[in-house]
């Protein structure tokens, strides 16, 4: 059994506030794995920071062993260097555009007569010299620089976002639901699924045979997903228009539609009854047995200790213990954390 | 292989009943006449249907959408009219129109991708402007606020189209950025749009990439916002002056979206005629009409009663500023606007929920899934 995921020595800071300090944790690829803790204790925060949401201030999070990051290619090279030429040009010609114009058109053009293309061609180095040094390649230099290294700023600035991490293989849910309300729920799906399209722009816009072959085993495995969930009924409603169990399962198929190795679910339990979250915890032993590692965070004490393998208990940002259900419910420091100690005066 | 979605019956009705408007119309006695100004409601339909894909779908506010009908008609003018060396025909000018459109709508895109709300709306606004102002400063090129005329009129396969051609190739770009739009729409790349609208966390969590769905956005609404501002300058025959591109028809087109509906390619068909329809040609006809019948009416009363000061006072009354519907329509426009937000703010006809059949009954449905299912 490997490491699916890694997290190292992470802390978050927001300001003076440490919303997580230090937390290590380790999960097996195949397990399901719970963090809890008291309201406020830094879970979700380090849901975010696992996630890309938030950069982590300090530490890493490893899944699969590598640090999720976009790579300085060539081809990000290129494109820098074609944004700074592009800067250049745009900036140039917007200084010198009415003596351009007035060399190689003007100058060039006699009503009703052929163009002399080359001619006027030829007329752009003399007026470019003419403008002067600066006004050329002080404004080309200048404007390349600020282009290229705007580029780089947010180049270097989006390394490691959400989506990214979200094409890497770890899909999450979220605390307070966050569906599409105005699609639908294949619509819904069909989002998650997007990576894993490959028609463009222009087979979208034209859309040839094999959009059409595209379209509809996309489709079929959509309706597959929310069969997974128990939702394909409901495939053409709204999703804003579901009751709010059914929401928190359609989250959970459009995070299964990315097709991750790794799901993170946010309090999937929150607000059901005992009858829906006897479900949830059906559902998400069928993603286990679907290959998909499964980390949640939870409240629901009867959730958690019924299809944990392993857990860990966050306090003020720190992890303060990490074991089996059975460990846990025994660790009088775990107790202590829940109940509070006894003050003995 | 399959076949789109069959056009609904409704709507291919409307389709021929505009397209026979020019033919029926030299029959009709002249104040019927509405070819003219039908043109109008196409070109805001273009328009409408191009700010549609940035705020409708992606949901960014875009306060200057006409700035992109200005690079447009610009860039066509320059690019046909024979008084400068280029001389292109309508095809290879409409082509580069477009393409320029869709560069300068990346030129706004990138800076602005962080920029959301109030703010973008701000930005685009600004942006608006300064297109304005350069094209009025830049007089060396673009005349200043002459405008550049004469331009050639458009031709197909090299016969040039008259002014009923004219209505049908208007008609026909209409028919083909409506469906355009909604193959966009009803796919990955109009769902993504969508999706960030919606929530634009939750659409990056599931691995969309926000940047270049909004940079994609901005480019096909500059785009097809290009095609709108070329169409116009070749129905004038003139790039019109810089100050026919300003913010007024950024927020008329607004208005065509939110009346019509946002988000809804048809609803936006729908805001453009009703809209637009009513600027140019019910307005406008109510007006010839008052002044008409208040002329005829004065002068028999003066004729048959000798009562010179009843005509003197109607003819003042009828000349009275207040009394010009046209004069009206911004009080009307606004009018509508606040109504449409207390009664219907999804606007005339809102996007709809598709019905979604499970796969094994696809067989029924639209084609595709037949051929795909063994």
């Amino acid at each position: 059994m490997s490491t699916i995921l890694e997290v190292r020595d992470v802390t978050m800071r927001f300001g003076g506030l440490v919303a997580n300090e230090r937390v290590n944790l380790a999960v097996q690829s195949g397990e399901i794995f719970a963090v809890i803790g008291p309201n406020g204790a830094g879970k979700t925060t380090l849901f975010n920071a696992i996630t890309g949401i938030y950069e982590p201030t300090e530490g890493a999070v490893l899944f699969d062993g590598h640090d999720v990051r976009r790579e300085w290619t060539p081809r990000v090279a290129a494109t820098g260097f074609a944004v700074g030429v592009a800067s250049a040009l745009l900036a140039v010609l917007a200084l010198n555009v009415t003596a351009l114009w007035q060399a190689a058109v003007v100058g060039k053009y006699v009503y009703g007569q052929p163009f002399p293309w080359g001619e006027a061609l030829a007329t752009v180095p003399g007026t470019l010299h003419a403008a002067g040094f600066w006004a050329t390649w002080g404004v080309a230099i200048a404007a390349s620089l600020v282009g290229r290294l705007g580029f780089g700023a947010i180049w270097h600035s989006q390394r490691r976002t959400p989506d990214l991490i979200a094409r890497s293989g770890v899909a999450r849910t979220f605390q307070n639901i966050r569906l599409f309300p105005e699609m639908n729920l294949v619509e819904n799906v069909l989002v998650g699924m997007d990576q894993h399209f490959r028609c463009g722009f222009w087979s979208c816009l034209l859309r040839p045979p094999w959009f059409w072959r595209e379209r509809a085993a996309m489709r079929r495995r959509a309706f597959e997903l929310l069969k997974f969930v128990e939702l394909d009924r409901y495939a053409g409603d709204l999703a804003r228009a579901l009751p709010y169990g059914y929401q928190r399962r359609l989250e959970i198929a459009r995070a299964l539609a990315t097709g991750p190795k790794l799901i993170l679910l946010d309090e999937p339990a929150a607000g059901m009854n005992p009858a829906e979250s006897a479900d949830l915890m059906r559902l998400i032993r069928r993603i286990r047995e679907s290959g998909v590692t499964v980390v949640l965070i939870e409240h629901d004490m009867k959730v958690v200790m019924g299809i944990s393998d392993r857990i860990a208990v966050l306090q003020y940002g720190k992890k303060i213990a990490e074991g089996t259900p059975e460990q846990i419910r025994n660790d009088p420091v775990c107790i202590a954390a829940y109940l509070g100690t006894e003050v003995i005066h | 292989m399959g076949a789109p979605r069959k056009m609904p019956w409704k709507m291919a009705l409307a389709l021929v009943a505009l397209a026979m408007v020019p033919v029926v119309e030299p029959s009709l006695p002249q104040r019927l006449a509405i070819s003219e100004p039908m043109t109008d409601v196409f070109v805001y339909a273009i328009l409408g249907m191009a700010l549609n894909v940035i705020t409708g779908f992606t949901g960014l506010l875009n306060l200057g959408v006409a700035a992109f009908a200005a690079i447009g008609a610009y860039v066509f003018a320059i690019s046909t009219c024979e008084i400068y060396p280029f001389q292109l025909g309508f095809w290879p000018a409409l082509a580069l129109t477009m393409a320029v459109g869709a560069l300068a709508g990346f030129a706004l895109g990138a800076p602005t991708l962080r920029v959301r709300g109030d703010y973008l709306a701000i930005v685009t606004l600004g942006f608006g402007e300064i297109v304005k102002d350069v094209l009025v400063n830049l007089d060396s090129i673009t005349k200043g606020t002459q405008g550049i005329n004469p331009l050639p009129p458009p031709t197909v396969f090299g016969a040039e189209l008259g002014s009923r051609g004219q209505y049908w190739l208007l008609l026909a770009f209409v028919v083909v950025v409506f469906a355009g739009a909604r193959s966009l729409e009803r796919s990955r790349i109009g769902r993504a749009w969508l999706s960030i609208r919606e929530d634009e966390l939750a659409s990056r969590a599931m691995g969309i990439r926000p940047d270049h769905a909004k940079m994609l956005a901005f480019a096909t609404c500059a785009s097809l916002a290009a095609l709108a501002g070329a169409l116009t300058a070749s129905r004038l025959s003139s790039s019109g002056e810089p100050s026919n591109y300003d913010f007024q028809v950024s927020v008329l087109a607004l208005c065509i979206v939110i009346v019509g509906g946002i988000g809804s390619v048809r609803g936006v068909l729908l805001g453009a005629i009703v809209m637009v329809g009513m600027n140019s040609i019910v307005l406008v006809k109510l007006t010839e009409m008052i002044g008409n019948t208040d002329a005829a009416g004065a002068s028999r009363l003066a004729e048959t009663h000798g009562m010179e000061r009843v005509w003197v006072f109607i003819t003042t009354w009828a000349q009275n500023v207040l009394l010009s519907p046209t004069n009206w329509k911004f009080l009307l426009f606004g009018l509508a606007l606040v109504l449409m937000m207390m009664f219907r703010p999804q606007g005339i006809l809102p996007p709809r929920a598709e019905h979604e059949a499970p796969p094994e009954d696809e067989g029924t449905g639209p084609a595709p899934a037949k051929g795909a299912t063994p």
